[in-house]
């Protein structure tokens, strides 16, 4: 992993594995991208736990896991976004719940083709308009969105015991289009990876090559900064929450056929794992820093160690302090990896800001000079360590 | 600065008087919510909980976060209850290694947040994991029961002769501690300090590091003391155990009046919140609100509370995104730019 690293520049971060390969690798060293490290850790780990275990290799176990892994991925390129723009969603747990439910109820009303189509949009949309609450509380409200989805999270749960009433949604009420659509095939490949494949290209595209994308990027990379260029900031907070909810909805419906059965407690503690992904994939909780593509590598590689785990009969008890470990693990092997990039460059920077500093001390009166003065060591020394 | 400290002036002064509006339209309302009996299981039940948001304060007002304390407060329950039952150690002596336990845990947390400086969040998450795996481990889906009669009666019997649960005053005795620790020293100032501007604390010769990892050793050891109050009330030890309480400890806290951002809030207002969070959901339970009322009560308040308190703020600073931007001056905005994302 010593090679990995992510890149500090962040609207050249997207990639999107069909069309920017070449221009990946003619722009940036790939050796030196997070993705690429994550991505030969899991082909290792894979290689190693196919000759290891024989249950790993047969067809059911890889579906098993993809499936897991795509129904994760999904919610996490949307959590993805939000932190991307240095904000975070707690609440998807919560919206996938309630998704999983109402629209689990609701499409089993609706006969015919128009079914699939329908749930769908209803998934996105009520997804959506949880997450548009989510902004509306951090920019309107001016909360911090930790609290913000942390009070979502209390609600939209609430609301989700209410609607269910204490009854279940059963497999028999949903419709039969959903209820197979987890051991469907579509070309061979199962619809969940379908739809995991269709987000991460579709938000690849859209952090890449779009307006949208690159503001998202300069937001989270300094939120000051950003607005002063002009960056419609709070715009942009609510399309990222709406976007994140809409994913969230759209996990829901993808619960309801994987489970069948939903209650009350559907989703509860998601967020965890779709932030631990996230995390996993190189995704910076300091915002601006990351792709979808981690969040999706990310994933695989969560649901990965899971099963391998549970494979080798390890007790079920340890899996989780293995997991625990896992994420505190990648986050500080991220950490001292970007540290160890951004070294040169930002002794650079501190370079410049001492000779706009040394420019500075010539202009102002001697007193206000002096003060400056005696706080511009320190900072020079503490940012370099720091 | 002066601005927020003028607004947390009357902070705990709204809190209480959302309190008092409780409790008036509850008696109102029938119910008997001050009853004695009502009051000591109200108490009772959140003992826990304001232990948990009490050491969860100081992380919080340096500006990051613990979530591993209910991994720590599990990992604690079943550490002491097994000491106690499997390898014979008596039940205080066990107690004691369990708060040891516990400090070293926030220890932990502080050293891979502060020294590696990484994410909070994204390390508590993990060390959440960690810990409540390892109390798995430990008791492997069995329960201890039926603990000595010295940690119950802490946990649930009341002071002789009076109606007031030994383990309210036990708790008080702790709040007082820690408010001295937090408002009458100069390690709570620097708590303060750090939150409000880490890089000026710095300048300012405030210890960072050591503050920081001291903050959330105190984390640590509240969760601990919150797992001995647990096996005290419940007189149960399983691993997993009050996991359902983060979320309402961190609300208590931002409710008190404490900053996400750090650098604001008192000890006091976390009391007086989490006073006011037991009362709601006793009012609500007496009036036929089950669980999910509650919960869309509180996050509701949350949202009232905080919202409320950071429009009044956004008046003054409403130029600046988001409200992470008001704590840098323009002076230091350009060493941030050039440090963003180290912290």
């Amino acid at each position: 992993m010593s090679g990995t690293t992510w890149s500090s520049s962040g609207a050249k971060d997207g990639t999107d594995p069909a069309s920017s390969a070449r221009r990946a690798l003619q722009h940036h060293p790939l050796l030196r991208r997070s993705e690429t490290g994550l991505f030969v850790l899991i082909v290792l780990i894979t290689i190693v736990a196919a000759c290891a275990l024989s249950d790993f290799r047969t067809a059911t176990n890889a579906n098993e896991a993809f499936n897991n892994a795509a129904q994760i991925a999904v919610v996490a390129i949307g959590e993805t976004v939000v932190i991307l723009g240095r904000q975070i969603d707690l609440s998807v747990g919560a919206t996938l719940g309630l998704s999983a439910f109402l629209v689990g109820s609701a499409v089993g009303h609706i006969s015919g083709p128009l079914g699939p189509v329908l749930g769908v949009l209803m998934a996105l949309g009520l997804g959506a308009l949880l997450g548009l609450g989510n902004g509306l509380l951090v920019n309107r409200v001016r909360m911090p969105a930790i609290i913000a989805t942390l009070a979502t999270l209390s609600i939209y749960s609430g609301l989700q015991v209410i609607v269910t009433n204490g009854s279940q949604l059963y497999v028999s009420q949903v419709p039969a289009w959903l209820a197979n659509l987890r051991a469907d095939s579509w070309l061979g490949i199962g619809p969940f990876i379908w739809i995991a494949a269709i987000c991460l290209v579709a938000t690849s595209f859209l952090m890449r090559m779009t307006r949208f994308g690159r503001d998202i990027y300069a937001l989270g990379s300094n939120p000051e900064a950003a607005s002063y260029l002009g960056i419609r900031t709070g715009l942009r907070t609510f399309q990222a929450f709406a976007f994140c909810g809409a994913l969230a909805g759209l996990g829901g419906l993808e619960y309801t056929s994987q489970y069948g059965n939903v209650d009350a407690t559907a989703g509860s503690g998601f967020e965890l794992t779709v932030i631990a992904a996230a995390v996993i994939g190189g995704v910076s909780l300091f915002g601006g820093s990351g792709t979808a593509l981690s969040a999706v590598l990310g994933a695989l590689l969560l649901t990965e160690i899971e099963n391998v785990l549970a494979l080798m009969r390890i007790s079920i008890f340890a899996e989780q302090t293995l997991e625990g470990s896992a994420i505190v693990l990648a986050v500080a092997v991220y950490a001292v990896a970007s540290r160890r990039l951004r070294r040169p460059l930002r002794r650079e920077q501190l370079m410049a800001q001492f000779e706009v500093r040394l420019g500075q001390l010539v202009e102002p009166p001697v007193e206000v000079a002096t003060a400056t003065r005696s706080s511009d060591g320190p900072a020079l020394g503490s940012s370099a360590d720091g | 600065m002066a601005s927020a400290r003028h607004l947390l002036g009357r902070w705990e002064v709204g809190l209480v008087a959302i309190t008092i509006v409780i409790v008036v339209i509850a008696q109102l309302d029938g119910g008997g919510l001050i009853s004695s009996y009502n009051l000591q299981t109200t108490s009772l039940n959140n003992v826990v909980l304001l232990c948990l948001a009490f050491g969860a304060a100081p992380v919080i007002m340096t500006g990051d976060i613990d979530i591993s304390i209910v991994g720590t407060l599990s990992l604690v329950g079943a550490f002491t209850a097994s000491l106690w039952a499997h390898d014979g150690v008596g039940i205080w002596v066990a107690a004691i290694l369990g708060l040891l336990l516990a400090t070293i845990c926030g220890v932990v947390n502080g050293l891979l947040v502060v020294l590696l400086d990484l994410p909070s969040l994204a390390v508590t998450l993990g060390t959440m994991g960690a810990y409540t795996g390892v109390s798995f481990l430990i008791l492997k889906g069995s329960a201890i029961i039926e603990f000595p009669s010295s940690l119950v009666t802490l946990g649930s019997s009341n002071v002789t002769g009076t109606p007031v649960p030994i383990g309210v005053v036990v708790l008080v005795a702790l709040f007082a501690v820690l408010t001295y620790v937090v408002h009458g020293t100069q390690f709570g100032r620097s708590l303060f300090a750090i939150g409000g501007n880490r890089r000026a604390a710095l300048f300012a010769g405030i210890a960072v590091n050591q503050v920081r990892i001291t903050a959330f050793a105190i984390s640590g050891l509240f969760a601990g003391l919150a797992a001995i109050f647990y096996l005290g009330d419940y007189d149960t030890a399983q691993a997993g155990i009050a996991s359902d309480q983060l979320l309402p400890a961190i609300t208590a806290v931002i409710l008190g009046g404490v900053s996400a951002y750090g650098g604001t809030g008192t000890i006091p207002g976390v009391a007086i919140a989490g006073v006011l969070l037991a009362l709601l959901q006793a009012a609500l339970g007496l009036h036929g609100f089950s669980g999910e009322g509650q919960t869309i009560a509180v996050g509701i308040l949350l949202v009232f509370a905080v919202g409320g308190g950071s429009l009044i703020r956004s008046g003054t600073f409403r130029r600046l995104w988001p409200v992470k931007a008001s704590r840098s001056s323009s002076a230091n905005a350009v060493i941030d730019a050039a440090s963003t994302g180290g912290g």
